[in-house]
């Protein structure tokens, strides 16, 4: 199994270092043609597209959105915690007014496409009536603020009103008197960061120094602005972690010329990578937009083994060229393989049902190869370009520089405490394994756009000030469905039929005339119809309309009536189809209302039911008492059409669609965490539990806070998956790598420990498990692995010539332990001016980056000379030469299961049902592949073999 | 005699838009014809009404209603009954108006809600919200007072008059202004258009056909369109007749007991 001709490094390395110019030019070339596509950027901010656009979720969200007519909202509060009045005072009613008139021509084309306020739909104390009884059977309609209030008396009087309606309480109006909130809808949720931005400026130009606070919140608003700040992260961010991490190295290597290089190789994989990126057509997502920060780190990583190398080996008497053939030599095997892993374990969050995340594996990865291409090519190239008289007094020229550093001197110190003590280091690690283990299960998934600002930031102090004033700034909708009638209509015709035959005598008896003729042609009609109609309601309606058709045709003023009352048999079935219309299923959407409510996870919700208990209370009194759902559905229509006569009739749509067979409850709550979201979907389906739901409606959830838990659930199993698959893939890398399981696991082992314990101080720390955590994961995995290839890769090439571990160890410590110990640091160090960003996801990949450089590579040079030295026996073993490793049957077993393992979480993606028959199938195949590998590996050439080794052993 | 009246009603006509062309009308004319033209045919008149409803995102609803009219003072007061036939649910609820015409009196209105049993007066005021759902609102059904405007000649082309009405108390109003073209011939008003605060055209109704019916021109389909909310609704008339010598059935005890014979 060899995957590259021996030569092959050396003859690359001669050929970039002969033609050293011609590698950059070409080099520069490809990366001025790539960087010329990055203007074309496009960006997407939206969390939605976590999710494919044909996402069951996602489909069923915009399809909810279009029937109810429901957009995106932002809110913007006005607080006003000085006036003894709270908000209700002239000049801030004034101020809400005035508000609300601006905020409603924010509108603007695109495209030819109006964007911006949907100017119609704000929600507002001058945007929505007023239905009140007067007494004496007098009802009035009216706006709630035709014009503010003037005088503190007209302020009070408006208080009285504003309070009166449960619809607007908690909503537009805080109980405490203090805020009253704007509900502005977008177009889409796109446009958030422009309306935020001209909303601002409005309230700076006309009410800077004003006792009323301001405060603009939504999701749309925090997506929006997320995606704007991130660029400026983008812009800030990545050229301070490159200069501080230039800095570390020129302390490290002294000779900034040299130093430089490792800068190109950077930022040439950096443009490359965003270059094709854009040049496939990609848009910038978040999670994309870390594909810099991400890639600079792995591209310094082999430069800087190469510079440490060389810099620690060269002096003038060998000069420049021999001594980067010789370096890129011992080098070219671990850089190929730590560039593989690091690719492989990004590639695989290919894996993941997250199509950002899919996109920005699989181009980290390309981008990885292309840094590793860079290295292998340019930076020899680099090094022949400098004279060798600026080399002068680098490195070791001048002899003993690094061996009396500080940094030198405890390495090797340590390798001294490693070697004393290889079995107390072994039993800690396994300690903290344990400990961490512990720590994992103690994790919370959890994820909320807002919080990705920090506490500082605007759109995070108006997210907590709002949410303490109403019911909510996070929208969620709670949509019952009536179930799809699949009765056949010729059955049903011919049992109504008998149902409406059984009335004729009724009606008789009520003295209607020509009861009789009129009865059979209408059945006749009805059964007729019945065979052709499309559904129950279009063939009622249709009996219907003739009815009152034939009416007017009628024989007599007596026949009429006659007509109607038969016809209208019909029309009140059709009317009874009608789920949301019915008295008993808007008690039942009251009940819910109530539940959610008293669980204290809904600040406020708002639904059909509340508009028709407050009409019938207004229109029978105005009395609380009749604050509730009328008995018959007639009723409950009439009060709907009466709530239709107001200036806003189009409003009822948003709770219930025009056929009444679906009705919306939308849900504010307070908070936008997925870990409350989910909380609320418990107490929903507890709720269902013990209220079972009318048989024939369904429960669907819409609205984003819903579509950040569903692509959240995703995302932490799709990243468990994609883990397991890429430790697979870098495990049989490994073993292949060095031939052997023994040495493969080995070099798994300080990614392990570093993964355990980052999740597992995670889980302590109560740290969400978030997006930019899970996605670290498979940086943890490619860095972590890297400095464990070029420690084992050392030591196995160091030890033939060497018998005694002790001599090894000693070594170790020197040369390749320094290398491991600078690139720790530099990058480590490098990412911390993350820290300063403004946003959170920012701030955790600089943390965690520094925690993983500084585990990952504490832990390969404390634990794995300490477990070398323990097991060395069995690793050197000879059996493990390279000839004999197809022949070894637990090699052969090992790395056949791992394929199987990979290829079943593969599948297992496309797969939707079924699970169980995939799992017998691999446990089948698995056991095939353990019979293939015993006779593979007693085939007669294994066998000759065996005999060789034996004679050769006597 | 049918014929015959048919001539004489056209030959009304053709001598009534003579006259027109011959003498230059001022403003107040044009405006007090048009009013008549719309509202005034007929000492009373019954129509079949079909309305239909169209959302922003194509739903539609329908509503079915007959609407008798009486004038008591032509040009001045008059009384209206609408009776809902469809759908099924809201059948039998009536919408009554006595209008009061003349600056400071306002209209009386009452709604009959079968299914609860209960006559509502609706308070004095606001006159300009939804009737019943549709982008038409009260103040449509029965018209606008004249003397609520100040009303003045914008242009004239060949087949209409143009004029501007600007409302004496603006915070009543949620419009700017409104823009009328009438008909040179039977100064029926074909395009209403209505701009907002900011002088931008958000609603507008249109006539999309004339009939002559009893010699009186009527508009048998009118389509209004709310830009702003992206809603339309039209609204077919069948059945109009005129001069039906409909009684004072415009009462509160009328409501709970429609009068049949004249609903059909």
């Amino acid at each position: 199994m060899k995957l590259f001709n021996k030569d092959i490094d050396r003859r690359l390395v001669e050929y970039s270092v002969a033609h050293h110019k011609k590698i950059t030019l070409v080099m520069l070339i490809a990366t001025v043609i790539l960087a010329c596509f990055i203007p074309k950027v496009q960006v997407d901010t939206d969390p939605e597209n976590m999710l494919s656009s044909d996402e069951p979720v996602r489909v069923y969200h915009h399809k909810m959105k279009k029937e109810f007519t429901i957009y995106d909202l932002v809110v913007l509060g006005i607080v006003n915690e000085t006036n003894p009045h709270g908000v209700y005072n002239p000049e801030t009613l004034k101020k809400v007014y005035d508000l609300t008139q601006f905020v409603k021509t924010l509108n603007w084309k695109e495209n030819g496409e109006e964007v911006g306020v949907v100017g119609p739909e704000v929600m507002a104390p001058s945007e929505v009536d007023h239905v009140s009884n007067l007494g004496m059977g007098t009802i009035s309609f009216e706006w709630l603020v035709k014009t503010p209030p003037k005088t503190q008396k007209e302020a009070d009087e408006f208080k009285i009103k504003a309070k009166s309606n449960p619809l607007l309480l908690d909503t537009v109006f805080s109980r405490d008197d203090k805020a009253v909130a704007i509900y502005i809808p977008l177009t889409s949720k796109d446009v958030g960061y422009r309306v935020y931005k001209q909303i601002n400026k409005y309230i700076k130009e006309h009410y800077s120094g004003s006792q009323e606070k301001f405060y603009l919140s939504g999701l749309p608003v925090a997506e929006d602005t997320f995606g704007v700040e991130m660029f400026l992260q983008m812009v800030i961010s990545a050229p301070m972690a490159m200069l501080v991490v230039f800095l570390l190295m020129l302390a490290f290597f002294r000779k900034i010329i040299l130093v430089i290089s490792p800068m190109i190789v950077a930022i040439i994989s950096i443009i490359c990578t965003m270059g094709l990126l854009i040049a496939f057509g990609y848009s910038i997502h978040i999670m994309t937009s870390m594909i810099p920060i991400f890639l600079m780190p792995i591209a310094v990583v082999d430069s800087v083994h190469i510079l440490s190398e060389f810099f620690d080996r060269y002096t003038p008497e060998r000069g420049r060229r021999a001594v980067i053939i010789e370096v890129m030599h011992e080098l070219f095997v671990p850089m190929l393989y730590t560039s593989l892993t690091s690719a492989a374990g990004f590639a695989s969050l290919a894996l993941t049902p997250i199509p950002p995340v899919q996109i920005f594996g699989l181009f980290v990865a390309v981008g990885i190869m292309i840094a590793w291409i860079c290295t292998v090519t340019f930076v020899p190239a680099y090094v022949m370009m400098i004279s060798e008289k600026s080399l002068a007094n680098f490195g070791n020229s001048t002899g003993k520089i690094s061996r009396e550093s500080p940094m030198a001197r405890s390495l090797h110190w340590l390798g001294r405490f490693v070697f004393k003590h290889a079995k107390s280091v072994i039993v800690a690690s396994v300690l903290i394994s344990i400990i961490s283990v512990i720590g994992i299960t103690k994790i919370h998934v959890n994820d909320n756009p807002v919080r990705w600002f920090t506490l500082r930031h605007p759109i995070r102090i108006a997210d907590i000030e709002l949410n303490k004033h109403f019911g909510g700034t996070y929208m969620s909708y709670l949509v019952l469905d009536q179930k799809q009638d699949d009765t056949d209509l010729v059955s049903y015709a011919q049992n109504l039929s008998k149902d409406f035959d059984a009335q004729i005598p009724k009606w008789k008896e009520q003295g209607y005339a020509n009861v009789d003729k009129v009865a059979s042609q209408m059945k006749e009609l009805f059964l007729k119809l019945s065979k052709t109609a499309k559904s129950k309601s279009e063939l009622l309606n249709a009996v219907f309309d003739e009815a009152y058709e034939r009416s007017f045709n009628a024989d007599s003023g007596d026949e009429v009536e006659t007509w109607d009352v038969v016809g209208e048999y019909f029309g009140l079935k059709d009317e009874a189809l009608k789920q949301f219309k019915q008295p008993e299923n808007l008690r039942y959407i009251s009940k819910l209302q109530k539940y959610l409510l008293d669980s204290g996870l809904v600040g406020k919700s708002n639904s059909l039911s509340d508009i028709v208990k407050k009409i019938y209370q207004e229109l029978i009194d105005g009395k609380q008492s009749n604050y509730r759902i009328p008995d018959s559905s007639r009723a409950v229509a009439q009060c709907l059409m009466q709530y239709q006569s107001g200036h806003k009739p189009y409003d009822l749509w948003h709770f219930v669609t025009n056929d009444f067979r679906h009705a919306n409850i939308w849900l504010q709550l307070k908070s936008g965490d997925n870990k409350d979201m989910k909380k609320v979907i418990a107490v929903v389906n507890e709720f269902i539990k013990k209220n079972p739901i009318p048989n024939n409606l369904e429960l669907h959830w819409a609205g984003l806070t819903y579509i950040n838990v569903v692509w959240q659930e995703k995302m932490v199993f799709g990243m468990l998956q994609s883990f397991m698959g890429s430790f697979l893939v870098v495990f049989v890398m490994m073993v292949l790598l060095f031939r052997s399981v023994g040495w493969g696991l080995l070099c798994m082992t300080p990614l392990t420990i570093t993964i355990l314990l980052i999740y597992g101080a995670t889980g302590f720390v109560g740290k969400d498990y978030d997006m930019p955590t899970a996605v670290l994961s498979s940086l943890t995995l490619g860095m972590a692995v890297d400095f464990a290839i070029h420690f084992i890769q050392r030591v196995r090439a160091t030890h033939v010539g060497n018998s005694s571990w002790r001599g090894t160890n000693k070594i170790m410590f020197g040369e390749p332990a320094r290398a491991i110990s600078r690139n720790v640091i530099v990058i480590a160090v490098g990412f911390l001016p993350l820290l300063a960003a403004g946003l959170v996801p920012y701030k955790t990949v600089g943390i965690m980056l520094c925690c993983i450089m500084a585990l990952s590579g504490s832990i390969t040079l404390v634990l794995l000379p300490a477990m070398i030295k323990v097991w060395r026996s069995r690793l050197f073993c000879e059996c493990k030469s390279v000839r004999c490793a197809s022949c070894s049957f637990i090699m052969c077993s090992v790395v056949s299961v791992s394929m199987l393992i990979i290829v079943v979480l593969c599948v297992e993606q496309y797969i939707k049902s079924g699970l169980s028959e995939l799992l017998m199938i691999a446990g089948a195949t698995g056991l095939v592949l353990l019979i293939a590998s015993y006779l593979f590996t007693r085939r007669k050439r294994c066998r000759d073999l065996q005999e060789l080794k034996e004679s050769d052993g006597v | 005699m049918k014929k015959i009246t048919i001539i004489i009603s056209v030959l009304a006509l053709t001598g009534v838009s003579l006259a027109v062309e011959s003498a230059k009308l001022s403003v107040a004319e044009i405006v007090n014809k048009a009013n008549i033209a719309a509202y005034y045919q007929g000492k009373d008149a019954k129509a079949r009404v079909h309305m239909d409803i169209i959302g922003d995102n194509g739903s539609r609803k329908v509503r079915d209603f007959i609407i008798l009219r009486k004038t008591i003072v032509d040009g001045g007061d008059q009384k209206f009954y609408v009776y809902f036939n469809s759908p099924a649910d809201i059948r039998r609820m009536v919408f009554m108006v006595h209008k009061h015409v003349g600056e400071g009196n306002q209209d009386d209105r009452w709604l009959y809600l079968p299914s609860l049993d209960l006559v509502n007066r609706i308070a004095a005021g606001d006159k300009r919200t939804s009737f019943v759902g549709s982008d038409y609102f009260y103040e449509d059904v029965s018209g606008r007072d004249l003397s609520e405007d100040t009303h003045e000649l914008v242009g004239e082309t060949d087949k209409y008059y143009i004029i501007r009405n600007t409302p004496k108390k603006p915070d009543e109003v949620e419009f700017n202004y409104y823009d009328l073209s009438i008909d040179k011939k039977t100064f029926l008003p074909i395009k209403i258009f209505f701009y907002d605060k900011s002088n931008i055209l958000y609603r507008k109704i249109e006539v999309l056909k004339v009939a002559i019916i009893q010699g009186h021109p009527t508009a048998i389909d009118i389509l209004v369109t709310n830009l702003a909310a992206k809603s339309k609704t039209r609204m077919v008339f069948t059945g109009v007749k005129y001069d039906i010598g409909l009684p004072d059935i415009f009462t509160e005890r009328y409501l709970r007991v429609a009068p049949r014979k004249y609903l059909r």
